[in-house]
């Protein structure tokens, strides 16, 4: 294009007078992952902040042009890294909704997609508290977050096969029942767990260092989290109580009773209360999907042209064999048309925008990241506060780079 | 090896109805480049405060070649999404005057489609490196690179140390041995 590149220098932030650029990141312990903020301060205080991004940026919607459907919500789990069944769910919604068969989905598979996009909020929420913590100098919380991330990645685990990234959920219902015991280990979580929030309140909640770094620090109001677009615990924390489970709802959350926990204040401390709120909001759904799951029933739709029929089967049926060797090997078609699918990740509202044209892989898979959005907002609310303050508020904006730069 | 993909719709129209599915997650409106900002103003005036996301398809041999898509969300609960044709090196006008988080998104369009904002306020890469050439999500662009020439790596092995000039331990295998004995008988 005309526009000719600008090259990666401190002059990039205009300044004058006794302004100094300094470029925080992107190996800054604080940042999370790979942020570069180019500040422009005085003394300790930030004039203007431009975060850097995109050193984590991977293709992943490039690649998933050119991989079948049926691989996309793997690829979809890579990016928001710390809630991979929240991503997963967002995509296999929306392939659903091409294909038409969102009314087919068998109850079973939607209470277990609840569960599972539950769980790993919590899992994620916890990762979230224990490196916000961090950041302010409370070493020990993370490995209280930790230890009960810990029984939720076993969940995973039991449930997928894997810690990090399942792949649990896929287009037409999810890979398989949950295995024997499962449901007995979900109960232990869920009767653990109440102890284990009284202790994370109690070591941050009231403590008076940490009241000290988060009230009144990066005060986000709600007219301008809209204008920035952020969505989620950060938007929430400022009094908007939108929320995609109850604005448009999905998988079956209409079933589910739930509050959505908001505040007025608007600062990182807000977001801190709002995010603990909805860990037990969590449990709570949780609790009801693991109620309604003890019905036995199908957990995918009896298509095999889309949803493979299970491994076992192929050694005894000729159409079986057909059936998985098809998806395997060249997945099904979508038909034509586009959709936007929204749900709500950890960090806010995470979209996909589809577009098909009717051939075995996608045309373009576009993610509406919660993270971008949120981290955005630095820009607005970081002038005019220390730098000190600036690592508080990125970890109150809980941005996941994977997401951010896809 | 270049994209082989199709575009969706043969033809000229943008979205004709009847190909899509009956989805019900937007209201969808046509604008084009010189319609969009007054549409915009007109739907943020009426209480669309958040633009949710903002993206760009490329429909390459289809005219207008690509589409910039613009999400939007009224509190509670309704959206609506603006599909905006732009040929190959039409200029779009900005609305991050609108709504702030534009200005990323539209930074991301621009340097994954090559597709220029009229009013931005500072247009350039946001997720390829600043001296990077081409757009990568346009769908002419190759997947893969022309052949490249290993570049030389440091040597790690014993050998090419030694072969570096690095001075050898003296540590023979029969002094080696010969520790051990000692060690035991001791």
């Amino acid at each position: 294009m005309s526009l000719s590149p600008t090259p990666l220098t401190p002059e990039i932030v205009s300044h004058e007078g006794n302004a100094m650029v300094l470029s925080m990141g992107p190996q800054h312990p604080s940042t999370h992952g790979v942020l570069q903020i180019m500040l422009e301060i005085e003394g300790e205080s930030v004039i203007k902040a431009e975060p850097e991004i995109g050193y984590l940026h991977t293709g992943i919607e490039k690649n998933m042009e050119n991989l079948f459907w049926s691989h996309g919500q793997t690829n979809a789990e890579r990016m928001d890294y710390l809630a991979p069944s929240s991503n997963a769910l967002c995509y296999v919604l929306a392939v659903e909704q091409l294909l038409g068969i969102t009314g087919e989905i068998p109850e079973r598979a939607k209470h277990i997609r609840v569960l599972n996009a539950e769980l790993t909020r919590i899992a994620s929420h916890c990762v979230w508290l224990g490196t916000h913590a961090i950041d302010l100098g409370a070493i020990s919380v993370f490995f209280y977050c930790f230890d009960l991330r810990e029984n939720i990645l076993d969940l995973q685990e039991a449930a997928g096969g894997a810690r990090m990234h399942p792949n649990y959920l896929r287009v037409g219902g999810v890979n398989g029942d949950l295995p024997a015991g499962y449901l007995e280990r979900v109960d232990a979580l869920i009767s653990k767990f109440p102890g284990r929030m009284k202790e994370l309140r109690g070591l941050l909640q009231a403590n008076p260092i940490f009241q000290d770094r988060t009230i009144d620090v990066g005060i986000l109001s709600a007219d301008e989290a809209t204008q920035w677009g952020v969505t989620g615990p950060a938007l929430r924390g400022s009094g908007v109580a939108y929320d995609v489970r109850k604005a448009f709802p999905y998988s079956g959350y209409e079933q589910y009773t739930f509050d959505v926990p908001t505040r007025t204040e608007g600062d990182a401390y807000a977001r801190f209360l709002v995010r603990l709120d909805e860990m037990e909001e969590s449990i709570k759904i949780v609790a009801q999907a693991r109620e309604k799951l003890r019905t036995a029933g199908p957990y995918a739709i009896d298509d095999p042209k889309i949803f493979a029929p299970p491994k076992e089967t192929i050694a005894l049926s000729m159409e079986a064999l057909i059936h998985h060797f098809k998806i395997v090997s060249e997945s099904f078609r979508v038909p034509p048309g586009d959709v936007y699918q929204s749900v709500e990740g950890p960090r806010g509202e995470l979209g996909y925008y589809i577009v098909s044209n009717g051939e075995n892989r996608p045309y373009r898979v576009r993610t509406r990241p919660a993270s971008l959005y949120n981290l955005q907002a630095l820009k607005g609310i970081a002038p005019g506060n220390l730098i000190a303050d600036l690592v508080v508020m990125i970890g109150s904006l809980d941005p996941v780079f994977g997401e951010v730069d896809r | 090896m270049p994209s082989t993909q199709t575009p969706p719709i043969a033809g000229t129209a943008i979205d004709p109805p009847g190909v899509r599915p009956a989805i019900d997650d937007a209201a969808i409106e046509v604008v084009t480049p010189q319609t969009l900002h007054a549409r915009c103003e007109a739907l943020r005036a009426g209480g669309y405060a958040m633009l949710l996301d903002l993206g760009a398809v490329d429909y390459l041999g289809r005219e207008p070649r690509f589409e910039v898509v613009y999400h939007l969300l009224k509190m509670p609960n309704l959206r609506v999404r603006l599909r905006c044709g732009v040929k190959d090196g039409e200029h779009v006008p900005t609305v991050s005057d609108i709504w702030k988080n534009a200005d990323w998104a539209e930074r991301e369009v621009f340097d994954l489609f090559g597709i220029v904002f009229d009013g931005h306020p500072d247009l350039r890469r946001i997720q390829m490196p600043h001296d990077w050439e081409g757009h990568p999500l346009r769908k002419d662009y190759p997947l893969r690179g022309p052949a490249r020439e290993r570049s030389p790596r440091p040597a790690f092995g014993l050998k090419s140390n030694v072969q570096a000039g690095t001075p050898p331990t003296g540590r023979t295998l029969e002094a080696l041995q010969e520790q051990v004995k000692k060690a035991r008988e001791q």
